[in-house]
């Protein structure tokens, strides 16, 4: 089921891919809902219907990560990182 | 299901009725001129609904120039991190309390009004399974309103019929330049944004540019495709959205473009020249090219103080 749920999102993402990333969040709205949906299935379902409701006209959009301690950048490039070292190391 | 749908189908199906009660002494109650023109109608009301949310989006784009030497140092200060600088974009938008991007609402806002006038209209088409006309009726659109509607015709084409639901040549000669329409307004739209409407693509851009162009292309089949399923009532309202987007990006454009777009250039131009007209020419000149001039302590000039927004 995760994977029809992702393959839909891609199938938007292709869709609509013309008008450019459109979402006034980070990651877009379709990129998090693979990722929540990738890791928490339905309730990651339910997770992306929320981020579409707070994805309206009125709000300010922002950085809004699925797991902010998983996703965001600095976590990402501490892990390289740390990759890296023990390549140097090594 | 219901209980999210009905308020829908009251809305739309009440919308519909309300231009009908309105227009039939000018039309005629039966005439299909009456029917399509409410179709159309609620095309109108909504669009004018969203003119806010649109123009809010505007503003907030424009905005961005104030911002750009700001995005220019994150860019330069990340620029082998795409996530840290999407990240950080983001953050400087939230920060001013402005974010260039639209989010979905507008689209999505439109997708469950279209369902529901798909699903009105369809009520109306409904048949027994003998192939007895038996419209089903939904919200307002009931009794002598559903037998009308049910007989309304589009240059010709039931508006409850689709092209692969009838046999009715004339049921698809419309539905097909409806769609030919359709295809023709998205593309022009989507064409004049992309010649004149955006500001000139840097190398990075040009990723973009092109699935742009590929999907130039594969609207007019996804219309078609998506289309002959359609009644004629729909399309009617797709056409029509369609139309107004044409017009409200022309109007933009023309008007009011992004700085930094073609569109944007013409227009300084135009206004020079009418300001030369007017004799102002040295006075012009001296603005458009000295944007900082107001620092200096130039006197305050009310006209320049808009364009600064």
């Amino acid at each position: 089921m995760r994977k029809a749920l992702t393959a839909l999102v891609r199938a938007y993402q292709m869709a609509t891919s013309n008008f450019a990333p459109r979402c006034k969040y980070y990651p877009s709205c379709s990129n998090y809902a693979i990722t929540a949906i990738g890791r928490y299935g339905l309730k990651g379902l339910a997770m992306a219907a929320g981020r579409l409701v707070r994805c309206n006209p009125w709000s300010q959009g922002g950085v809004d990560y699925v797991d902010e301690h998983l996703d965001c950048a600095d976590v990402k490039n501490l892990l390289t990182n740390s990759e890296k070292e023990v390549v140097g190391a090594n | 299901m219901g209980f999210i749908l009905n308020p829908l189908y009251n809305a739309v199906s009440g919308v519909i009725v309300f231009i009908h009660k309105l227009l039939s002494p000018v039309f005629g109650a039966n005439s299909g001129v009456t029917w399509s023109l409410s179709i159309m109608g609620l095309v109108v009301i909504i669009r004018i609904i969203l003119i806010p949310l649109f123009v809010k989006q505007i503003k907030s784009q424009r905005a961005l120039t104030a911002l750009q030497p700001h995005m220019k140092a994150i860019q330069k200060k990340y620029k082998d991190d795409r996530q840290k600088q999407s990240e950080e974009m983001m953050k400087l938008y939230k920060e001013h309390k402005t974010n260039p991007l639209a989010s979905c609402f507008p689209i999505l806002a439109q997708a469950p009004i279209f369902f529901a006038l798909f699903t009105v209209l369809n009520g109306i088409a409904a048949k027994t399974p003998e192939g007895v006309s038996a419209p089903i009726a939904r919200g307002f659109l009931k009794g002598e309103y559903l037998d009308s509607a049910a007989q309304a015709t589009f240059f010709g084409a039931k508006i409850s019929q689709s092209f692969l639901g009838s046999t009715d040549t004339t049921v698809k000669i419309v539905t097909v330049l409806l769609i030919i329409f359709m295809s023709g307004t998205t593309f022009t739209t989507q064409r004049q944004l992309m010649v004149k409407g955006m500001p000139k693509m840097d190398s990075s851009n040009n990723m973009m540019l092109q699935q742009q162009k590929i999907m130039l292309y594969l609207f007019p089949v996804i219309f078609a495709i998506s289309g002959v399923n359609f009644p004629v009532g729909v399309l009617i309202y797709w056409s029509t959205t369609n139309l107004w987007t044409w017009g409200q990006q022309y109007y933009v454009i023309k008007r009011n473009p992004t700085p930094g777009s073609p569109a944007y250039e013409e227009l300084q131009r135009k206004r020079a020249h009418k300001e030369k007209a007017d004799g102002k020419a040295i006075e012009g000149i001296d603005q458009d090219e000295a944007t900082e001039a107001e620092v200096q302590g130039q006197r305050q000039q009310p006209k320049k103080k808009k364009k600064k927004k």
